[in-house]
């Protein structure tokens, strides 16, 4: 079972699952009040087909595979909200010099692929 | 009503009908997170002081906040068959729901880093937690066959026996329960557990096919040792006679 951010907006209440197929709303309830003692009040259930519309370089169909998502609403007028797990973090002095010799090295090729400034972008496909 | 029991972790209300409330259990395992850190009873913290505590259980889906945006979390190795061996059952039962946290939690990590399109922190802690798992399972098992083998003499739960079926491949048929004996069952008696003569020449080809597979990966596995002997001259194996 894991928690995944909702792709549509879902009320304050709702947490989506992605769960094992087998699992039914009971199982899930049972699950999620005894493991995790969460208060549960409503549990729905879909089952997402995985497309088999890829090919790989053979020309053979690539299937994603199913999985099965449970709506879980919560008891107790408990409300979630899927956090942000890759916040900001200010860097440390090694990737900030990483960072500062990576953009210098793209500036230079730049430069190098760029023509005479003199001619102000003027492509050298026109004479003098 | 009844007078109402607490946790001794983390003061939540233990349910009745709750395994460890009617075995006496002082502490609402598994769903407290402190039993992952006091195994041993050691630091009992007081009913009082934690009645501040607020608890959503939805936090264990996720890592602790001070991880989120981290490059690298870091994570001890995986638990040995050998540690294992040695924990009691209870032990065991708990570790394996810690285990079981913990994994979808990582799991979660992954899907949200899959959607952000950014690299999960430290992804060998999934193969950690999946190998203690199976370990867990391994020495469970281990248990449950010498107890089945002191009680009753025999190592599996289910009866059975190895029988050849009509392609000459040998394999264990276990008995299964059936409310006619076989001789009156139709479907059954088309089966075969035997194989005709001229299947020998076919059990022979595959007799082949196996043993030039392995001829060729101990082959293989030759050579690639010859090879990073040579790279790596230091950690050929010495010989123990002088």
């Amino acid at each position: 079972m894991l928690a995944v951010r909702p792709g549509v907006p879902q009320p304050e209440d709702t947490v989506q699952f992605r769960v094992s197929m087998e699992m039914t709303k009971l199982d899930i309830r049972n699950y999620l009040e005894r493991i995790y003692n969460v208060p549960v009040a409503a549990v729905r259930t879909r089952i997402q087909y995985g497309a088999n519309n890829k090919r790989n370089h053979r020309n053979q169909r690539v299937k994603k595979p199913d999985y099965k998502v449970a709506y879980v609403q919560l008891g107790q007028g408990q409300t979630f909200q899927f956090p942000n797990l890759f916040p900001e973090k200010e860097q440390d002095a090694e990737t900030r010099s990483f960072d500062d010799f990576r953009d210098k090295y793209m500036e230079k090729e730049k430069q190098k692929q760029e023509g005479d400034p003199r001619r102000g972008g003027v492509p050298d496909w026109f004479g003098l | 009503g009844s007078a109402k029991r607490f946790c001794v972790f983390c003061c939540r209300i233990l349910q009745p009908l709750c395994w460890c409330f009617q075995r006496g259990w002082g502490l609402c395992f598994p769903a407290c997170p402190q039993t992952a850190l006091n195994l041993y009873h050691k630091n009992l913290p007081n009913i009082e002081t934690l009645h501040q505590m607020k608890f959503l259980g939805l936090e264990e889906f996720f890592d602790d906040p001070g991880n989120w945006g981290e490059k690298s979390v870091k994570s001890g190795d995986s638990w040995n068959i050998k540690q294992l061996r040695g924990k009691s059952s209870e032990d065991l039962h708990k570790l394996w729901y810690v285990l079981l946290k913990e994994k979808n939690m990582l799991l979660t990590l992954e899907q949200e880093s899959k959607r952000q399109r950014k690299p999960m922190p430290s992804p060998e802690r999934l193969e950690k937690v999946e190998t203690s798992m199976k370990n867990i399972d391994l020495v469970v098992r281990e248990r449950e066959i010498a107890l089945r083998l002191l009680q009753t003499g025999h190592e599996k739960p289910v009866p059975g026996e190895w029988r050849h079926d009509f392609l000459g491949r040998t394999f264990w048929y276990s008995y299964k329960e059936w409310p006619i004996p076989w001789h009156l069952n139709k479907k059954h008696k088309k089966k075969r557990f035997y194989y005709l003569p001229h299947v020998n020449h076919f059990i022979r080809l595959r007799l082949e096919k196996a043993l030039r597979k392995r001829a060729r990966q101990q082959n293989m596995e030759r050579t690639r040792r010859k090879i990073l002997e040579k790279k790596f001259p230091d950690i050929a194996v010495k010989s123990q006679s002088q």
